[in-house]
């Protein structure tokens, strides 16, 4: 069996291409005055996100990957690295992904990893960079492991989730609009995605994909972007600052305040880890089901709607 | 990718993006209206319906009072070129040299600095301090009624 595997880190290699894209975005929205708004802060932040999750992968990556070597071990699985190998690996990734994103947003712990990629009030191409420091910590990782036990190996796996997370990059864009029907029936576009960062209670989580949107089709998650509910991107409940570091820990911040209050039992202190977002003990927060229950209420036309 | 060169890409590539960003003058503030005001808070509680609203002369932040009356009051500010919206409940209150600090519990939104002029901020104070807008004496005429 082969350990030493090896492929280019597709993320890294983009890094020149990521800087002329958002520079290209950027002269588009300054000469049409359309599809997207820039701010200094905002984009710096996302920017400095996106860095700091690189060098996190740099130096926690061995973490990660001493847990995929050791299933490789075990397994007596052994794909190979033959093109349609790599192509189906790819396939069953996305859908790794899907679960990952959707595990994502319904567990406050893998929340919490996130969340930051969510924190922007923007949606352009730097908001793509705006990834996390602390996936690590989410222990999200074990999702990929059927994928080496099946016998792809490690540096495959990486490689296709590598490309899978390159191509989400150029779908965090207002400046496109609908690509062509066929496209929009089967892969993620700019058009689902800003659905997927919208906080309108309507489009809440939907839209997990990563580059086939049919998952979200078969899963039931799927919510078309609506001309008449325009995308408000950003948080729930927004944070106020554009500092890296609260944005890449404020929710696990949040997470030990509310397990460390003291008159807790022990289930509603896991609970507070491991529920929901919004989860509360009391009731006295919303999640994504009472929100838009309330949104209902006061907009009852709303409905049988898509996202209700 | 070599380490070296993926370093001068990363901190190259932001520190461009910044002072393009920074000379087209995409670090202008959000300036807020009593309108503007109303429509970021009713986007962050849109269950409270603001009764009355206070904008300070520089646009940058306004207190809210919802419809109920009752405490807490709310605060709006400017946020780049968004705007945010908190509750002021559980704060620090503090008067600094052109303004008025209020720290918050929250880690992802550690504090608001406002900027106010001199009578702004005794009024302002006031208004926290007491949670009610009917502690701000005789300066009624800054406040917005109640929506028709
Ligand atoms: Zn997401
Ligand atoms: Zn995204």
């Amino acid at each position: 069996m082969m350990d030493s595997l090896s492929y280019p880190d597709v993320t890294q290699w983009a890094v020149p291409f990521f800087i002329a894209a958002i520079l290209a975005e950027f002269l588009w929205i300054a000469i049409k005055g359309r599809g997207g708004r820039y701010e200094t802060r905002d984009a710096v932040t996302s920017l400095i996100m996106g860095a700091g999750s690189v060098a996190s992968g740099i130096l926690l990556g061995f973490i990660a990957w001493g847990f995929f070597m050791v299933l490789w071990r075990i397994t007596p699985l052994d794909l190979g690295t033959s093109i349609w190998v790599i192509i189906l690996c790819f396939v069953l990734d996305d859908l790794r992904y899907y679960w990952v994103h959707r595990l994502g947003h319904r567990i406050r712990w893998v929340w919490a990893s996130h969340v930051n990629h969510h924190s922007s009030q923007h949606y352009n191409l730097t908001t793509a960079l705006r990834q996390t420091w602390t996936g690590t910590f989410s222990f999200i990782m074990i999702i990929r492991a059927p994928l080496v036990l099946l016998g792809f190996h490690p540096a495959l796996v990486l490689f296709v989730g590598g490309i899978n997370l390159v191509y989400q990059f150029w779908i965090h864009t207002e400046a496109i609009g609908k690509m062509p029907r066929w496209f929009e029936a089967v892969m993620n576009t700019p058009s689902h995605h800003r659905a997927h960062h919208g906080r309108n209670p309507r489009y809440l989580d939907c839209n997990y994909a990563g580059v086939f949107i049919i998952w979200d089709k078969i899963f039931g998650t799927f919510v078309p972007e609506q001309k008449d509910d325009p995308v408000d991107y950003g948080l729930v409940f927004n944070i106020a600052s554009f500092n890296p570091l609260r944005v890449a820990f404020h929710e696990w911040v949040a997470i030990y305040r509310d397990v460390t209050q003291p008159g807790l039992s022990w289930k509603q202190r896991l609970l507070y880890a491991l529920a929901p977002p919004g989860y509360s003990h009391d009731g006295s927060r919303d999640n994504s089901e009472t929100i838009k229950a309330k949104h209902l209420i006061r907009n009852p036309n709303d409905r049988g709607t898509p996202g209700f | 990718m070599p380490l070296q060169i993926l370093l001068i890409l990363v901190v190259g590539g932001i520190a461009a993006v910044a002072v393009l960003l920074h000379l087209t003058g995409r670090s202008r503030q959000t300036y807020l209206d009593e309108g503007k005001a109303r429509a970021a808070w009713s986007r962050q509680f849109p269950e409270q319906p603001a009764a009355r609203v206070l904008v300070a002369q520089n646009g940058k932040a306004a207190l809210v009072a919802p419809e109920a009356g009752q405490p807490p009051l709310g605060l709006v500010w400017s946020f780049g070129a968004d705007a945010v919206a908190r509750d002021l409940q559980h704060l620090h209150l503090s008067k600094t040299a052109r303004g008025l600090q209020l720290q918050f519990s929250d880690f992802g939104a550690p504090r608001a600095n406002l900027r106010l002029n001199p009578a702004e901020i005794e009024q302002w104070h006031r208004i926290i301090a007491a949670q009610s807008f009917d502690a701000a004496s005789g300066e009624q005429s800054n406040t917005a009624g109640r929506p028709s």
